[in-house]
């Protein structure tokens, strides 16, 4: 921790903050935190409970100089931001880790308890004598993680060159069941899970690519494009329009299925419709802060006047 | 602030309108449009009751419930009026409507202006804009009861003369020996003969003495901001100055919890407050 | 004391079922990522009795979503006219039954009572509301655990309160020690599913508590300090979780639903203070356009002015808004902090005179 601590205090030294993560004695886990001044940054930590992407924050920052410590997938979403002109590069400093992978903490606390401390080692994840197999408790994006290496980095902790150390493993529970569903199944199955949506918008705010967030049109009345009830049908159509404002933008870093508290698992959508993108542009969000995003390259003159919207 | 018996609002239902029919628009102003209302229930008509202050909720269904004060009088009981200045969803398609159109009204909410503890008291209004809307049904009232009160002034306020409304009020309240009613626009004006400068300035030149008065404002804020500041000169203290609050509201009835300042709903414990009130809440207008 | 076997608890809902109540029960959702939810239970269905539920009861009383009343446009022979027909409490009408409360969620309902069930004339109740109400009936599942989230004895009689309970259960061995706290709840215990015991109750979870003195004034004193608010909420994502989860949030929106051209619903659903539309006026003014400005409000409608006006805090310490924060936020520590902020001077009018 003494490097990160180090290395926080040094970029500090050339912004106004630096976003990391501290270790919360209620939660039992590390939870955000902002770092103004070398005092405060002595309490930062990185272990493999800091699930946060913390590029959230980079969008509502803007007018500062913000450091921010990054693992692999959250440094996608700052360069999926600066390809998108929504942040300046010169503004942000980089500090990239070397991720070990990331414990779905919600699973954990399920086996565990809230609050019971995390403890990661060999292979294991253990708390007050029960343990569970690392790659059991694993998020389900670092299972095969291809980009563990921070694309883009101004300073690095824990050697984080050229060592992909995600664990590998197969689609699992919900994933492997909804991959051989029928397409009837499918509609059913949405139906279902979007009963359950309250219109938190928790999904929307947790991501760092959904910057529109209170002109958003999952809400909006004009126009009305959804109901402003709780209703599986309004709630699914909200969430398709977010999801395909997030088609080539989406960088998989899951924070929206994280974040929602009654468990939808946006993610097999967005896989879906990131896979699908790769394959169509050749293009993987976050991945090349030069190159222009498939959908940013609507030219009005030539583009207009087609079949149209 | 005095709560009175709320006629046209249904005790067992309070989130459920009352439909209603437009009798009358008048075009006041380019942005303004005065609607006179009644209820298409005779006996809902006929009982309905409310005191100057207090407020109602136009449905455009489709498009959604807004609040307004009510303009006219209580003595007026042959409609139900309010003036409305386009401004957003609502508002916009409250201006659509036309004689004879449907709508539907939760009215009376809200507190109105403590009249009963006037009496005696010299009265100063102050209207500025879309503000003089509850003042016009405070003024007519107060007219209605001229015995009760002392000397009564009224000062209204708006950009230009186009930007007036009540033409025919005014007409009518200048020509009235007991009450001093000046209108003044901002700046000279090739169509206006009548007082210039700002309403905070054409007060504090008319002198209206403090004691034993009440000063009531409504308006933009920054108009309130300079008139309080005149009327704190006059001598006025924060107990004997009114005004009233906006604030988006949804239920009317408190219970929605989003029209507070701190911890008064505007909705249940306004529209009508003391400064003295006011300055004792938290800085959230 | 009477007691209730393990395996006679769906027996005992079942039979309520076979009355005509609907049974509501937390229990692990299919296909959620492990989510527990209070959900509809019928026989056979397995309940969760370990892990809190995700989402308070509430929704029990205060539907998500509900109609208000129907609106639509007739041809009379006085022309047209709008009929407005209001609709009934809909949803959970009849005799409901939520077994597996805690005690932080009996006790929401008495804090929400106090609002919506409040003496007419003083203010409006509300006749949904009421009605649900009076047809809840609530068993409550006395902690015996809890985790670092639960702060409920920093309010009333924190693990042992039994306001809001028809009936509790404490867990004992082989099944559950029942109390009855109400005629319904006395009326369910003396069923011969029950049989009479001599057992303890068990000992109660101990749970955090969280100093609350003074907390309502010192709310206003520190209303001002925007940079407090700042740096208390630079973590919050301002989504709406935290107050859908709690089980004594009870803001709510009303908006129109049209069907076909002209003729629709007015609806209500819940609204969350911390969203940037809730304040937005429609001429684009916000009074609460920051993070901070919703967050102090959150804080003091709880902590200040509800207890001012209605008597009771608007927190029952369950810990929801704690566990399922995707940023983290702990409002313990927030709370903590305002009480350990020196006051500010301020008023409503400092705003406008500085602007």
């Amino acid at each position: 921790m003494d490097d990160l601590i180090a290395t926080i205090k040094q970029v500090l030294a050339e912004t106004d903050m630096v976003l990391g993560w501290t270790r919360s004695a209620a939660a039992g886990v590390a939870v955000p935190a902002r770092f103004h001044t070398p005092r405060e940054a002595e309490a930062a930590v990185f272990d493999s409970t800091c699930v946060h992407n913390l590029a959230v924050h980079l969008p509502r920052l803007k007018d500062r100089r913000v450091g921010i410590v990054a693992k692999g997938c959250d440094v996608k979403s700052i360069v999926q931001l600066i390809a998108e002109r929504e942040i300046e590069r010169d503004r942000v400093r980089v500090i990239g880790v070397r991720c070990p992978g990331m414990v779905d903490v919600k699973k954990a606390w399920r086996c565990f308890g809230f609050g019971k401390k995390v403890e990661d080692a060999g292979g294991q994840v253990a708390m007050e004598g029960k343990t569970v197999a690392r790659e059991e408790i694993l998020l389900a994006k670092c299972r095969g993680c291809r980009d563990a290496v921070p694309v883009i980095r101004d300073a690095a902790v824990g050697g984080v060159q050229g060592q992909s150390v995600a664990a590998a493993g197969e689609l699992a529970g919900i994933r492997k069941r909804f991959a051989s569903m029928s397409v009837d199944e499918r509609r059913r199955f949405w139906r279902d899970q979007f009963s359950r949506c309250i219109r938190c918008y928790a999904c929307r705010e947790a991501c760092p690519l959904c910057f529109c967030r209170d002109v958003c049109a999952m809400q909006t009345r004009e126009p009305h494009w959804t109901g402003g009830g709780v209703d599986a049908r309004q709630s699914e159509m909200a969430q398709l329009i977010r999801i395909s404002h997030m088609a080539g933008r989406c960088t998989g870093c899951e924070e929206c299925e994280r974040a929602c508290p009654v468990g939808i698992p946006l993610m097999l959508l967005l896989e879906e419709q990131n896979a699908l993108i790769e394959e169509l542009f050749g293009y993987r969000a976050g991945t090349d802060p030069e190159a222009t995003p498939p959908l940013l390259t609507f030219d009005a003159g030539k583009d207009a006047g087609g079949g149209g919207l | 602030m005095s709560t009175i018996p709320k006629k046209g609002i249904n005790a067992t239902t309070p989130l459920v309108p009352e439909p209603a029919t437009v009798v009358a628009v008048i075009q006041e102003t380019p942005a303004i449009r005065t609607y006179r209302l009644v209820f298409d229930d005779p006996a809902l008509m006929a009982a309905f009751m409310f005191a100057p202050g207090q407020i109602g909720l136009i449905s455009i269904f489709g498009a959604g419930e807004s609040t307004f004060a009510i303009s006219s009088p209580p003595s007026q009981k042959d409609y139900i009026q309010f003036s409305v200045m386009r401004t957003g969803a609502v508002t916009s398609a409250i201006h659509e409507l036309a004689e004879g159109d449907r709508v539907a009204l939760r009215a009376p909410l809200g507190c109105a202006f403590p009249v009963d503890s006037w009496k005696e008291k010299d009265v100063i209004i102050a209207g500025g804009g879309i503000g003089m809307a509850p003042l016009r049904s405070l003024l007519m009232h107060l007219l209605d009861n001229r015995g009760d009160f002392g000397r009564i002034q009224a000062f209204y306020g708006a950009r230009t003369p186009a930007d007036l409304c009540y033409a025919e009020d005014r007409a009518a309240w200048e020509a009235r020996a007991d009450v001093d009613f000046i209108a003044a626009i901002d700046a000279a004006h090739p169509d206006w003969s009548g007082r210039v400068g700002l309403l905070p300035g054409v007060l504090e030149e008319e002198q209206p003495p403090a004691a034993g008065a009440v000063a009531v404002i409504c308006g933009p804020p920054v108009m309130i901001k300079f008139t309080l500041q005149s009327l704190e000169r006059l001598g006025f203290g924060d107990q004997q100055i009114f005004t009233t609050l906006e604030r988006r509201m949804k239920c009317g009835i408190g219970l929605c919890g989003r029209c507070n300042v701190g911890p008064k709903y505007v909705c249940t414990d306004g529209p009508v407050f003391t400064l003295d009130e006011l300055r004792r809440l938290p800085a959230e207008l | 004391m009477r007691f209730i076997a393990s395996d006679g608890l769906p027996r005992l809902l079942e039979r309520l079922r076979e009355d005509g109540a609907e049974v509501w029960a937390p229990r692990v959702v299919r296909d959620t990522l492990n989510t527990v939810l209070f959900s509809p239970w019928s026989e056979g269905d397995e309940i969760e009795t370990g892990a809190y539920s995700t989402l308070s009861a509430k929704q029990l009383v205060l539907p998500a979503t509900e109609r208000l009343f129907a609106y639509r446009y007739r041809l009379t022979a006085e022309g047209e006219k709008i009929e407005i027909e209001a609709a009934g409490p809909g949803m959970h009408a009849g005799e409901t039954v939520v077994f597996g409360a805690r005690a932080c969620d009996a006790k929401a309902l008495g804090v929400l009572d106090a609002l919506f069930l409040s003496t007419p004339g003083q203010s409006y109740n509300d006749p949904h509301y009421r009605t649900r109400r009076a047809g809840l009936t609530v068993i409550t599942l006395a902690c015996t655990t809890c985790d670092s989230a639960c702060f409920c004895s920093s309010f009333g009689a924190g693990p042992a309160e039994t306001a809001g309970s028809d009936l509790i259960l404490y867990p004992v061995g082989g099944g559950y020690l029942a109390e009855g706290f109400s005629d319904r709840g006395r009326e369910l215990a003396a069923l011969d599913i029950f049989e009479d015991s001599s057992q303890e109750k068990p000992a109660l979870a101990e749970t955090a508590v969280l100093e609350l003195a003074g907390l309502e004034q010192k709310l206003l004193d520190i209303f001002d300090d925007l940079d407090f608010w700042r740096g208390a909420t630079e973590q919050c994502l301002s989504c709406g979780y935290c107050t859908y989860a709690c089980p004594t949030c009870h803001c709510f929106n009303i908006f129109d639903e049209m069907q076909g051209d002209r003729d629709g619903e007015r609806c209500r659903s819940w609204d969350a203070c911390m969203f940037y539309t809730y304040t937005l006026e429609t001429s684009g003014h916000n009074p609460r356009p920051e993070i901070a400005h919703r967050y102090r409000n959150r804080m003091g409608h709880k902590f200040s002015y509800y207890p001012a006006n209605q008597g009771e805090i608007l927190c029952t310490g369950c810990g929801r808004c704690i566990r399922g924060c995707p940023a983290g936020v702990d409002i313990r520590e927030v709370l903590k902090a305002a009480a350990a902020r020196p006051a500010t001077p301020g008023g409503a009018l400092q705003q406008e005179t500085e602007s």
